[in-house]
C-alpha cells in the first residue's frame, strides 16, 4: 500500500477529486461564464431597463440563498474531512445535511419564481427577464444535479463505499458543488445587487 | 475477421461508393448548372438534381453506418449476428425501393410523383432532405426497425461494450427522430421547428454518437490502446456532443418565427459545439502516437486521423463562424452555408464511413490485415486528392458567400439576388473545377480496391 | 488516488449531462410552442394559405429557392417576395405563370409548372402570408 507521504506528495500534485470532473467543471464555468460576459454587454446597452427590473427582485430571498449555499459548501467540507478521518457515516451525514441546504435553496428559489409567474413573467418579458431567468435557471438545475450528486456519494459512504485510503468520488462530489456554490457567488451580486 | 455473419457489410459497403459515385455526379451537375443556367433544363432542374445529390448522400451514409454496424457489432459483442439472412433481404429491399426514388425523382415531375405515391393521404413531401414519397419513408422505417432489431438482439445474447452501447444509442435515435419527418403541419413555423428535430439532432447529435463509436472501433483495433481509455474518451466527447447540441438546436431557431431567446440560448451552446470535435482530434492523435503496434494497414489509420481533423474543421470551425446570431443575421441561407454544410458532411460522416470500409475491406476479402503497398498508396493519394479538393470547394464556397453577403445584405445599398450571383461566378467555376478533382479522387478510392491483389500482404512496420 | 480518470465517471457524466440537457430543451420547447401564436401569423391561416403550403410542397419550391433562410440556394429568398414584389400578389401569380417551358438560354431558369389558377392564388397567399411572420426582422433587407 502507499505509504502516507506518498498519499499526501500525490494530493499536492492533481486537483482533488477524478480529473474527467474538472474537465466538465471548466466547460461548465466556461458557460457561465459566457453568459454572465453577454449579460453584462446586454446590460451595459439597457441600463435603465436593467436597473428598473433589478429593483423587482427580492433581494432578501437572494441573501438567504447566499447563506444556505455557504452554508452547505461547508457542510460538503465538513464531509470530506470526516471521510478522510475514515468516518464514513458522519461523512455521509454531513452529505445529506448539504443537500438538505440545496433543497432549501430551491424552495427559496422556487417561491420566487412564483412569485415572478404568477405576475405573468416569462422568458420573453423583457431582456432582462430572459437574462435573469436563463442565469438563475441554468443555475438551478444544476443545484438539482448537484444533489443529485451528493446523494449518491452520501448513500455510497453510508453503505462502506468509500475509506480513508479511497475518497476520490467524495472529492469529486464535492467539487462539483463547490462549483454550483462558486457560480452563484457571482451571479448573486451581478443579477440582483449591481446597479 | 473473426465471425462470418460481418461479412454482410460488404453488400452494404459496395452500395454505399456505388451510390457515394452517383451523388458527386449530381453534385457536379448542380454545379455546372450554377454558372450555366440552363444545363440540362427542363429534363434535369435543378432541384431535381439536387435532391438526387442531397438524398443519395444520406441514403449511402445511412448503408455505410448499417454496414459499419454489421461489422462491429459481431465483433464486439463475441457473437455471430443474430439473422445475417434478414441483413441482406434488407439490404435489398433498401437498395431497390432507394433506387425507385431516384428513378421516381428523375422520371416525372415532382407534382407528379406526390400523387402517383399518393402523397395527399399523408402529406410528407416537398421539404429539403425530406423530399422522399411517404411511402418511401414507411419502408426507411421498416427496414430501420429490422435493422436495429438485428443488430439488438445481437448485443443482446452476447458481450455489451461501451462502443456498441453508444452506437445502439446513436442508432436508436437516429430511427427515433426520423419519425418527426411524418409530422408536416400547416404552420409553416411549427413545420420548421420540428423539422430540426430530425436535421439537427440528426447531424449535432445521435450521429456524432455513431461517429465517435466507430472512431474508438477503429483506433483500438489499428493502434491497441487499452479499450478502457478509449471507451472513457468517448463517453467524455458524446457527453460534451449532447451537453452542446441539445440546446444548440437553437441555432436554427433564430429567424423562423420562434421567440427571440433562442438568440441568446442557440448562440452560447452552439458556440461551444466545436468542442467534442476538438477533443476527437486530440484523442485521435493522442491514440495513435501511444500506440502500441504499428497496423500494415495505413491507409484507415489515415483516414481515422483525416476524419477527425476535418470534422473538426468543417463542422466545428466552419460552423463556428456563422453559428452567433449577429452574424448568422447577415449569413443565413448564403453560400456561407453552403461552404459549412459540405466540409462538414465531408470531414464528419463521408469520412468515418470510408475509414471503416478502408479498415474492413481487407479483412473481409480474406487478406491478412492490410491490402498491398500498391493499394494502399492509391489509396492514401485518393485521401489526399478528396480532402484537399474538398477543403477548395469549401474556400471557393466561402468566397463566394462573403461576398454575396456583402454585396446582398450588408452593403448600405443591397443588390438583387440573381445579380449577386451573376458577380460571383469565378468561385462557382473553381468550385466545379475542385469538384472535378473530387471527383477523380473518388474513381480512385475504386481502383485502389482493384489493385495489387495478388501482391503479398503489407509487412508490420 | 487523486488524479484518476474512470470511464465509470465518463459514463455517469454523460448519462446525467445528457437527461439535463433533454430536459431543458423540452421545457424550452414547450415555452416556445406556446409563445408561438402571437408571433407565427396563425390567425391568417385560411385553407387557400393551406393549400399554397401544398402547392409550395408539391413542387419542390424549396429545391431551388429559401424560405426564411431555409432551403437551396440557387433562386432566391421567397419569404419576402411578397413585399419585393411591392406587396402584390398578382405580381407573384404573374411572375410564375410567365415561366417559358423550355428556360430562358444562358441561365438559370425556373420549370413552367403549369399551376392552375386556383393553385397560383393559393401559393401567392401562402407567400403573402409567410411575410407577415414575426421572425426578428429577417432578412436584413428586401433583397432577401
Amino acid at each position: 500500500m502507499y505509504s502516507t507521504t506518498a498519499v499526501i506528495e500525490q494530493r499536492q500534485d492533481a486537483p482533488p477529486g477524478d480529473l474527467a470532473i474538472w474537465f466538465f467543471i471548466l466547460a461548465e464555468l466556461l458557460v457561465f461564464a459566457v453568459l454572465f460576459v453577454v449579460y453584462a454587454v446586454a446590460r451595459r446597452n439597457n441600463i435603465e431597463l436593467f436597473d428598473l427590473h433589478q429593483q423587482q427582485l427580492d433581494r432578501s430571498s437572494g441573501l438567504a440563498n447566499t447563506l444556505v449555499l455557504i452554508t452547505s459548501s461547508y457542510f460538503v467540507m465538513r464531509a470530506v474531512a470526516a471521510i478522510r478521518d475514515g468516518r464514513a457515516h458522519l461523512c455521509s451525514r454531513w452529505l445529506w445535511g448539504a443537500f438538505a441546504l440545496g433543497f432549501l435553496f430551491l424552495l427559496i428559489k422556487g417561491a420566487e419564481y412564483q412569485h415572478h409567474f404568477a405576475a405573468g413573467i416569462t422568458l420573453r418579458s423583457n431582456d432582462f427577464y430572459l437574462f435573469y431567468l436563463s442565469l438563475t435557471f441554468f443555475h438551478f438545475m444544476h443545484v438539482v444535479m448537484g444533489m443529485v450528486i451528493l446523494a449518491a456519494v452520501a448513500f455510497k459512504a453510508q453503505h462502506g463505499g468509500y475509506s480513508a485510503t479511497d475518497y476520490t468520488g467524495v472529492e469529486t462530489g464535492a467539487s462539483y458543488w463547490h462549483m454550483v456554490d462558486l457560480v452563484w457567488l457571482i451571479l448573486f451580486p451581478l443579477v440582483y445587487v449591481m446597479h | 475477421m473473426k465471425y462470418q455473419s460481418q461479412l454482410v457489410a460488404k453488400p452494404y459497403f459496395i452500395a454505399a461508393i456505388g451510390l457515394f459515385i452517383g451523388q458527386i455526379i449530381f453534385g457536379l451537375i448542380m454545379g455546372l448548372q450554377y454558372v450555366v443556367g440552363d444545363f440540362l433544363f427542363p429534363e434535369i432542374p435543378f432541384n431535381v438534381a439536387r435532391m438526387v445529390h442531397t438524398n443519395l448522400l444520406i441514403v449511402w451514409l445511412l448503408f455505410g453506418f448499417m454496414g459499419a454496424s454489421y461489422y462491429m457489432v459481431p465483433e464486439e459483442s463475441e457473437t455471430e449476428l443474430h439473422s445475417p439472412k434478414l441483413a441482406l433481404a434488407l439490404f435489398w429491399i433498401f437498395l431497390v425501393a432507394g433506387a425507385l426514388t431516384i428513378v421516381g425523382y428523375l422520371a416525372v415531375p415532382y407534382a407528379t410523383l406526390a400523387e402517383m405515391t399518393g402523397n395527399d393521404l399523408l402529406p410528407t413531401m416537398g421539404r429539403e432532405f425530406l423530399e422522399q414519397p411517404t411511402i418511401t419513408k414507411i419502408g426507411i422505417v421498416v427496414v430501420a426497425l429490422g435493422f436495429l432489431y438485428n443488430v439488438g438482439m445481437t448485443v443482446l445474447k452476447g458481450r455489451k461494450t461501451s462502443i456498441s452501447l453508444v452506437l445502439m444509442t446513436g442508432l436508436v435515435g437516429l430511427a427515433v427522430l426520423f419519425l418527426f419527418s411524418f409530422y408536416n403541419p400547416t404552420n409553416l413555423v411549427l413545420d420548421k421547428m420540428f423539422w430540426w428535430y430530425v436535421v439537427h439532432l440528426w447531424v449535432e447529435g445521435v450521429w456524432e454518437l455513431i461517429l465517435g463509436a466507430i472512431l474508438a472501433f477503429v483506433l483500438i483495433k489499428t493502434t491497441g490502446v487499452d479499450r478502457e481509455v478509449i471507451e472513457k474518451w468517448l463517453y467524455v466527447i458524446i457527453a460534451m456532443t449532447l451537453i452542446t447540441g441539445i440546446i444548440g438546436t437553437g441555432h436554427h431557431y433564430y429567424w423562423i418565427g420562434t421567440p427571440e431567446y433562442w438568440q441568446l440560448l442557440g448562440s452560447v451552446f452552439s458556440a461551444l459545439e466545436p468542442i467534442p470535435f476538438f477533443m476527437m482530434t486530440v484523442f485521435a492523435f493522442n491514440m495513435v502516437n501511444k500506440r502500441r503496434r504499428d497496423h500494415p494497414n495505413r491507409a484507415a489509420v489515415l483516414w481515422a486521423l483525416g476524419t477527425a481533423v476535418m470534422a473538426f474543421l468543417g463542422a466545428g470551425v466552419w460552423g463556428f463562424l456563422h453559428t452567433l446570431s449577429p452574424v448568422n443575421y447577415y449569413t443565413h441561407g448564403s453560400q456561407i452555408t453552403a461552404a459549412h454544410g459540405h466540409m462538414a458532411f465531408y470531414g464528419a460522416y463521408v469520412m468515418i464511413v470510408l475509414t471503416m470500409i478502408s479498415y474492413t475491406m481487407p479483412l473481409m476479402r480474406g487478406r491478412a490485415a492490410a491490402n498491398s503497398n500498391r493499394s494502399q498508396v492509391v489509396e492514401m493519394w485518393s485521401f489526399w486528392l478528396m480532402t484537399v479538393s474538398m477543403v477548395f470547394i469549401t474556400l471557393f464556397l466561402t468566397g463566394a458567400g462573403i461576398l454575396q453577403v456583402y454585396l446582398q445584405r450588408y452593403s448600405d445599398a443591397p443588390q438583387a439576388f440573381m445579380v449577386v450571383q451573376e458577380k460571383i461566378e469565378l468561385f462557382y467555376w473553381m468550385r466545379e473545377y475542385a469538384g472535378l478533382v473530387f471527383l477523380t479522387g473518388l474513381l480512385l478510392y475504386v481502383v485502389s480496391f482493384f489493385i495489387g491483389g495478388k501482391e503479398p500482404a503489407q509487412q508490420n512496420a | 488516488m487523486s488524479g484518476t480518470f474512470t470511464k465509470s465517471m465518463a459514463r455517469n457524466i454523460f448519462i446525467g449531462g445528457s437527461a439535463f440537457f433533454v430536459f431543458l430543451f423540452l421545457a424550452l420547447s414547450l415555452d416556445t410552442v406556446r409563445a408561438l401564436p402571437d408571433r407565427d401569423n396563425r390567425q391568417n391561416i385560411t385553407e387557400q394559405v393551406a393549400l399554397g403550403k401544398k402547392v409550395w410542397e408539391d413542387n419542390n419550391c424549396i429545391g431551388c429557392h429559401t424560405l426564411m433562410g431555409e432551403g437551396a440556394y440557387f433562386a432566391p429568398e421567397l419569404g419576402n417576395v411578397y413585399d419585393r414584389y411591392g406587396k402584390s400578389t398578382v405580381a407573384i401569380k404573374a411572375f410564375i405563370s410567365s415561366r417559358p417551358v423550355e428556360g430562358i438560354p444562358g441561365r438559370r431558369s425556373m420549370p413552367q409548372f403549369n399551376l392552375s389558377e386556383k393553385e397560383l392564388d393559393a401559393v401567392a397567399e401562402f407567400l403573402k402570408w409567410t411575410s407577415e411572420i414575426d421572425d426578428s426582422n429577417w432578412p436584413p433587407n428586401i433583397q432577401g
